[in-house]
């Protein structure tokens, strides 16, 4: 969506963007419709890690993701410092459907707030919303989907078939720690778009790492406009659970 | 911080240096057997007979007279064929040859056993020759020399298996000769051991005829044509190949007229036919040239399975994987489920895996791995790998290479902590750092992260990285030339592009310049050359060049020697980032602890798994861990990791660690924070008559200690062992697993010491001696607690806000007390007021008391206080005796007879007791027929009534824990025996319970305290058997039985800790000399446990030298 509008002149700085979460749980999925808004069954489990870069074009800028895609397999985590690393930013996914990925997400959650840079932002993702009953819903459609937008559409506590974690759960976790929250569906796009778009709206211009568009300097306006970090980060949680479609 | 450098050097000191005089070879050596096994590839149960220096000759094959193979070094054309010197070796059941000049004799250096872990100049590891499994020998003919020299004539079944048991003609038999070139008796010697194993081979015939009917080779041999083919076939009763894995059916990767597979069919066919096939092929260099140029599709899984030795596995266990298939039908694992995670996202993109045909191989390869390999599992690129190989072999074959690639070519790559595939990133990296000095320096400077592209590289092979076709080629000689070729590959994919590389400035850039260039391997390495040969080669082909000519100096021992040296780096990374991890998912009541007290108790915890492990192992197999020692000495010179049953085993960073702590651990890691959990008796290493242990401690470590030197490590205290630990690991045990984890531990201390909140902390007390959880604990439980204060306290109220010990002097000093009054004993009276208090307030049991009982937890605390009277010592009856000492128990003569319902005893009352039981018929309170208990807020009324019992909540117990802010030297190092003799004194004489006169003062004090707690013992056997017959007479709740047995059991405890102290008393005196020669103690035990093989430490060596054969 954003893509066609891009305007040449716009500032533009990269972001490191780092995802984690449970094996399976849909982690290069997501990259993947994000990347190149497609969709396999059958995804090979990620070696070590993978990474990927996609433009996400802002109404006042444009930010490259630098996305490094981990594996989820428990004995691959000491592997993860490698790769968060100077992270400015990090999708932490579960399996709706799994009640033990989220667990595993809370200790990458607490992982990152120890040992990765201090303001990373981190997003809290239940992936496979497709899966459940208000998906089949609201979203049932949206397979094309970059920009579905299923705001309001669906209600959360009709438990779905599959789903095992409610969404209140997930938020309520979310806003305890001050994350971004988001049900998604990397088979059918749903909020994908929207989770990397918030990222970038929650990371202060100052936190860009070298910014190389032509207007790397021009970014005062944004920067205003998102208050220190901290602060920034509580809004954007608040933000986020309203513009997610849950 | 992390202490585990700390300990794997207290465990090489424990199991390396003196203390254990065999575990190695004198020189340190590595066993020969296992660097005979690494060099021909051989299963573990082989072992170097016999070796001997020998010509081998092949004769000129009639198909390849006009072949090019030119003289080569230990190669001289010959009239009649090609000869090659080298070493022939005898193991039980291979025949193997090499030109590489390795000797397995016990007298030859380890360099010389090692050699082929050298410059193997392209010809791999085992070097030209054979490994020829006997049982594949038909015939040996001597044969007449004219220099009366030892030749012998080998003869295969190679030709007539195929045509059953119809004579081949000869031109189709394998057959070749060996001369050998030693002395006569040396040569007979040989030819004796060859005999022998050959008869013994004739066991394994139908082994051989099941492993080589799944060899394609013999199928493409079955006939040098077509219709001598289909016939030989028809014979045989097969219709059709052996499983040449899922690209017959699914077809094979890449364009087969590309490949060339037709000639490299050929020239194979001739080559096996040549050079015999599976279990009898001979390596010349043109095997080598073979694979380099690419296996052909159908041979590639045969050859794999050969050069990488598990073919031989195979032979040994055909049916391994089917039984473990089928004993483990039907059972779950967490491996199973990671495994059908990943099942359908195996290379996804190969027609076979889209196929329950190809997933269901894949399956159960894993499956039936991950059973064998438990440690290992599962882990994700396996399902990969095992992938790649099922295109190419059936799934047992699959299944025995795996298992190679697990222990030998991977060494731990895929295990739980991934520690083998970090360390070859490292010392990937250092390779570049020293090849390719100024790129590193350039991806150092853009803090791009090497290990981040290169790790797939090497976890899956390369087989995700580049186009499988590729990827399949350097398999091929993967599996030829071990490890190190994937080192080489790597390298010189960075040299090739090496130039563009220097160019990036992030990770983004540096990826996709190796995503383009792996994306192009098929195109022309120089396609604007003029020279059209140039232009022929593929970027591929430069690659393979560069790899093993520009790279040929990274040889295994290179690697090795590299991973020797970053090895403790890598795990003692992995070991903190294990910590931090586990420190922060400890759980929410962890919090209460300091970070600090968490890391210090991750290590401690740790620690005690750790070092527990290592000492079972030296007991439990001290003879069969030497040769294991030596075994992984070996596998670590060639491979630089230890291996797997290696001395470092239960550390952290190498995998599978235990994670729980049973009682004894959990006895050995309380003694190692509090003085209470220290036993008073002499701890094993002091003591200088080993015979003796055992019959000085009996109870949960028994066995351990009567079989072994000290089970706690020598220079640890001894744990004591009391129904108060045990309580306390109860509690702490939540989910009554098989031992505690460290959140358990953690979040247990938490209660217990995150709190100075003394109301917390007394209940916390009662809660432990309330059994059934109703808020009330009974008479029983009473006196328990009274035991668990004394004990305790043993060694004074440590933790109070005076220094972390009350040191012999202070302790003199109390005791010298105007006063008179000694803190033990003062805390003694305390703890006899608490019992007495506690009956006094007791609420009866009866039901029509239950109204009663409920008044008074509702009283408010202080107003009970109030009316609460401190007993006067003198006015009342002290429940525990502080009078004088009696010199020996007195025959219980009541002046009151006791109630019929209490049996006379003739064992050893103490006057007090008769006193007590005499008093007993006026107090109520303590008639065992009246059943009684006290609740929480009685017991906490009671506590508070006393300066010193609340003293000891408030501060001292929690406070008798040390934590990080005690560092761990004190409790351990010193073990604190607060009555013990501080100078070497007399020789123990014998009594029962009662210190002699001798000790003084100190005796005295020594008294109190077990005087008061065998009183307190006493008084609680007393009251229970009257509890118990009255319970009998009743014949009440089913309940008595379990009672009994848990009394009884409390009272084997109760013996048990007697009769330490009491061995304690006597070994006291001599504690002092005999620290000095601790070690010797324990040296001695080992000894014992050795069946006296090594009785002397001067005949070490001998023993070892037996041990070794
Ligand atoms: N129904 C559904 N399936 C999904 C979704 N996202 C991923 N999957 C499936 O889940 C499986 C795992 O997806 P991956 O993206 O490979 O998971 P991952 O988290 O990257 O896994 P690792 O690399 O092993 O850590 C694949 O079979 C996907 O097809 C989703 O949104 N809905
Ligand atoms: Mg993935």
């Amino acid at each position: 969506m954003a893509d066609s509008a891009a305007a040449p002149p716009k500032p533009s700085s990269s972001v490191k963007l780092v995802l984690l979460g449970e094996a399976a749980v849909g982690k290069s999925s997501l990259v993947l419709r994000f990347v190149n808004n497609d969709f396999q069954e059958n995804k090979e489990p990620t070696i070590g890690a993978a990474f990927l870069t996609q433009k996400s074009h802002l109404p006042h800028r444009t930010i490259k993701f630098e996305i490094w895609d981990t594996a989820g397999q428990e004995r691959f985590a000491s592997l993860a410092p490698m790769y968060y690393r100077n992270a400015q930013s990090a999708l932490v996914v579960y399996d709706l459907t799994k009640p033990t990925s989220l667990v595993k997400a809370k200790h990458w959650v607490a992982e990152l707030q120890r040992q990765a840079n201090p303001g990373i932002v981190i997003a809290l993702v239940g992936n496979k919303l497709d899966l459940t009953d208000e998906n089949a819903a609201a979203s049932g459609g949206a397979s094309t989907s970059e920009g579905s937008d299923a705001e309001g559409a669906e209600t959360p506590e009709t438990s779905g078939d599959a789903r095992k974690i409610s969404t209140k759960e997930g938020r309520a976790y979310a806003e305890e720690e001050g994350l971004l929250f988001f049900e998604t569906s990397a088979k059918t796009g749903v909020n994908v778009q929207e989770v990397f778009t918030a990222i970038a709206n929650a990371i202060p211009e100052t936190q860009m790492k070298g910014a190389k568009g032509p207007g790397a300097a021009g970014a005062g306006a944004g920067q205003t406009a998102l208050g220190s970090e901290r602060v920034n980060l509580n809004q954007r949680a608040e933000g986020a659970k309203e513009g997610c479609a849950c | 911080m992390f202490t585990f450098n700390s300990l794997v050097q207290k465990a090489h000191s424990l199991i390396d240096a003196s203390t254990i005089p065999s575990s190695r070879n004198p020189d340190g050596s590595p066993s020969k057997a296992a660097l005979f096994r690494l060099q021909f590839r051989l299963p573990d149960s082989q072992t170097p007979q016999h070796e001997i220096t020998a010509e081998l000759s092949l004769s000129v094959p009639h198909s390849s007279r006009a072949s090019a193979q030119g003289p080569r070094e230990n190669q001289r054309p010959q009239e009649r064929g090609i000869t090659y010197v080298g070493k022939l070796h005898l193991s039980e059941n291979f025949l193997c040859f090499s030109t590489q000049p390795t000797s397995f004799l016990h007298s030859a250096s380890t360099q010389a056993s090692s050699a082929f872990t050298g410059q193997t100049q392209g010809a791999g590891p085992a070097g030209n020759g054979f490994t020829l499994a006997l049982c594949a020998i038909r015939r040996v003919e001597r044969l007449q020399t004219p220099n009366s020299l030892f030749a012998l004539a080998i003869t295969t079944w190679n030709g007539f298996t195929a045509l059953s048991g119809k004579q081949g003609n000869s031109s189709d038999a394998q057959r070749f000769t060996l001369q050998l070139a030693g002395s006569r008796q040396s040569s007979e010697r040989f030819c004796d051991g060859l005999k022998k194993g050959l008869r013994d081979g004739v066991k394994e015939v139908e082994n051989l005829k099941a492993v080589i009917s799944e060899c394609y080779s013999e199928y493409l041999l079955s006939g040098n044509n077509k219709a001598e083919r289909e016939s030989a076939m028809l014979v045989n009763g097969v219709n059709q190949p052996p499983d040449a894995g899922l690209g017959m059916v699914f077809r094979y990767p890449g364009d087969a007229r590309k490949l060339r597979e037709q000639s490299k069919m050929r020239l194979w066919r001739e080559y096996l036919r040549d050079n015999g096939r599976n279990a009898t092929l001979i390596r010349q260099p043109t095997f080598h040239k073979l694979i380099r140029v690419g296996l052909p599709n159908r041979l590639r899984g045969e050859i794999w399975e050969l050069t990488s030795g598990s073919l031989y596995i195979r032979l040994q266990k055909p049916r391994l994987f089917t039984d473990t298939l089928s004993k483990f039908t039907g059972r779950e694992s967490l491996a199973i489920d990671e495994i059908e995670k990943d099942l359908n996202r195996s290379l996804p993109e190969y027609p076979g895996f889209q196929s329950e045909a190809g997933i269901g191989r894949l399956r159960r390869v894993l499956t039936a791995y991950s059973w064998i390999n438990e440690e290992v599992g599962y882990c994700q690129a396996m399902n990969i790998v095992v992938a790649a190989l099922l295109i190419y072999m059936s799934e047992s074959q699959a299944f025995f290479l795996l298992s190679v690639l697990c222990d030998r070519l991977l060494p731990g790559y895929y295990s739980t902590t991934m520690y083998g595939t970090l360390l070859d990133q490292r010392v990937f990296e250092s390779l570049v750092e020293k090849t390719m000095p100024i790129l590193w320096e350039h991806l150092v400077k853009s803090d791009v992260q090497l290990s981040v592209v290169s790790l797939p590289w090497f976890l899956s092979l390369y087989i995700n990285s580049m186009p499988l076709i590729f990827a399949f080629r350097v398999l091929d000689v993967f599996f030829l030339e071990g490890p190190k070729v994937l080192f080489q590959v790597g390298l010189a994919i960075l040299r090739i592009n090496g130039e563009d590389l220097l160019d990036i400035t992030d990770d983004g850039s540096f990826i996709s310049i190796l995503k383009t260039y792996f994306s192009r391997l098929e195109e022309s390495a120089h396609p604007k050359s003029k020279n059209e040969k140039l232009r022929a080669v593929t970027k591929f082909q430069e690659l393979m060049v560069v790899a093993f000519k520009e790279f040929a100096g990274i040889t295994q021992s290179t690697i090795s020697e590299q991973r020797v040296k970053h090895k403790d780096a890598v795990l003692d990374n992995i070991e903190n980032f294990a910590k931090r991890t586990s420190i922060r998912n400890l759980g929410p009541e962890s919090k209460r602890l300091s970070i600090d007290d968490l890391g210090f108790l991750y290590d401690r915890f740790y620690g005690i798994l750790y070092e527990r492990e290592q000492r079972m192992q030296v007991m439990r197999e001290d003879i069969d861990r030497r040769a294991k020692a030596s075994n992984d000495k070996a596998t670590e010179l060639v491979t630089g990791i230890p291996g797997n049953s290696s001395i470092e085993i239960g550390r952290v960073g190498l995998g599978p660690s235990p994670t729980l702590m049973n009682y004894d651990g959990f006895r050995e890691f309380l003694a190692g924070i509090t003085r209470w959990a220290i036993t008073d008796a002499p701890t094993s290493h002091q003591d200088p008559m080993p015979s003796r242990a055992s019959s000085v401690y009996s109870g949960h470590s028994g066995r351990e200690r009567s079989s072994s030197l000290s089970p706690w490590g020598a220079g640890n205290s001894e744990p004591a062992d009391h129904d108060f630990m045990q309580r306390l690991y109860g509690k702490w045990n939540k989910d009554d697993n098989d031992g505690l984890s460290l959140q358990d531990v953690a979040t247990g201390l938490a209660h217990v010491k995150g709190t100075t909140d003394i109301m917390t902390s007394i209940s916390y007390f009662f809660n432990l001696y309330d059994d059934d959880h109703d808020g009330k604990v009974d008479r029983e439980g009473i006196l328990r607690i009274s035991e668990a204060l004394l004990f305790l306290t043993r060694r004074g109220l440590g933790g109070s806000p005076a220094p972390s010990s009350i040191s012999m002097a202070s302790t003199l000093d109390e005791g010298m007390d105007p006063k008179g009054s000694s803190a033990d004993e003062r805390f003694l009276s305390s703890v006899s007021a608490f019992i007495r208090r506690c009956f006094e307030y007791a609420d009866p049991d009866h039901p029509q008391n239950q109204n009663d009982n409920t008044s008074l937890p509702d009283t408010d605390l202080n107003t009970s206080m109030d009316n609460f009277t401190v007993g006067d010592s003198d006015s009342e009856e002290d429940l525990l005796d502080l009078g004088p000492k009696p010199t020996s128990f007195q025959q219980a003569s009541p002046s009151n007879p006791p109630p019929a319902t209490l049996p006379r005893r003739t064992s050893s009352l103490s006057h007090t007791q008769s006193k007590f039981i005499s008093k007993r018929s006026a107090n109520v309170a303590l008639d065992p027929s009246n059943p009684l208990h006290i609740t929480l807020p009685t017991f906490r009324m009671v506590i508070l009534a006393d300066d010193l019992l609340q003293q000891f909540f408030e501060s001292a117990f929690p406070a008798s824990f040390h934590l990080s802010d005690h560092p761990a030297h004190s409790p351990l190092q010193t073990p604190l025996t607060t009555f013990s003799s501080p100078t070497p004194a007399l020789p123990a004489a014998p009594r029962g319970g009662i210190v002699p006169p001798a000790k003084g003062l100190r005796g005295v004090l020594d008294n109190i305290v077990s005087d008061g707690m065998r009183v307190a013992g006493e008084v609680r056997k007393r009251v229970d058997e009257a509890q118990r017959e009255i319970e009998k007479s009743a014949l009440q709740r089913s309940e008595t039985d379990l009672d009994d047995e848990e009394e009884k059991a409390a009272y084997g405890g109760e013996a048990d800790r007697k009769s330490v102290r009491e061995g304690d008393r006597e070994l006291l005196e001599g504690e002092e000399a005999i620290v000095g020669v601790g070690r010797g103690g324990s040296l001695q035990v080992e000894e014992d446990l050795l069946g006296g093989i090594d009785a002397e430490a001067g005949s070490e060596e001998k023993g070892r030298i037996e041990f070794e054969r």
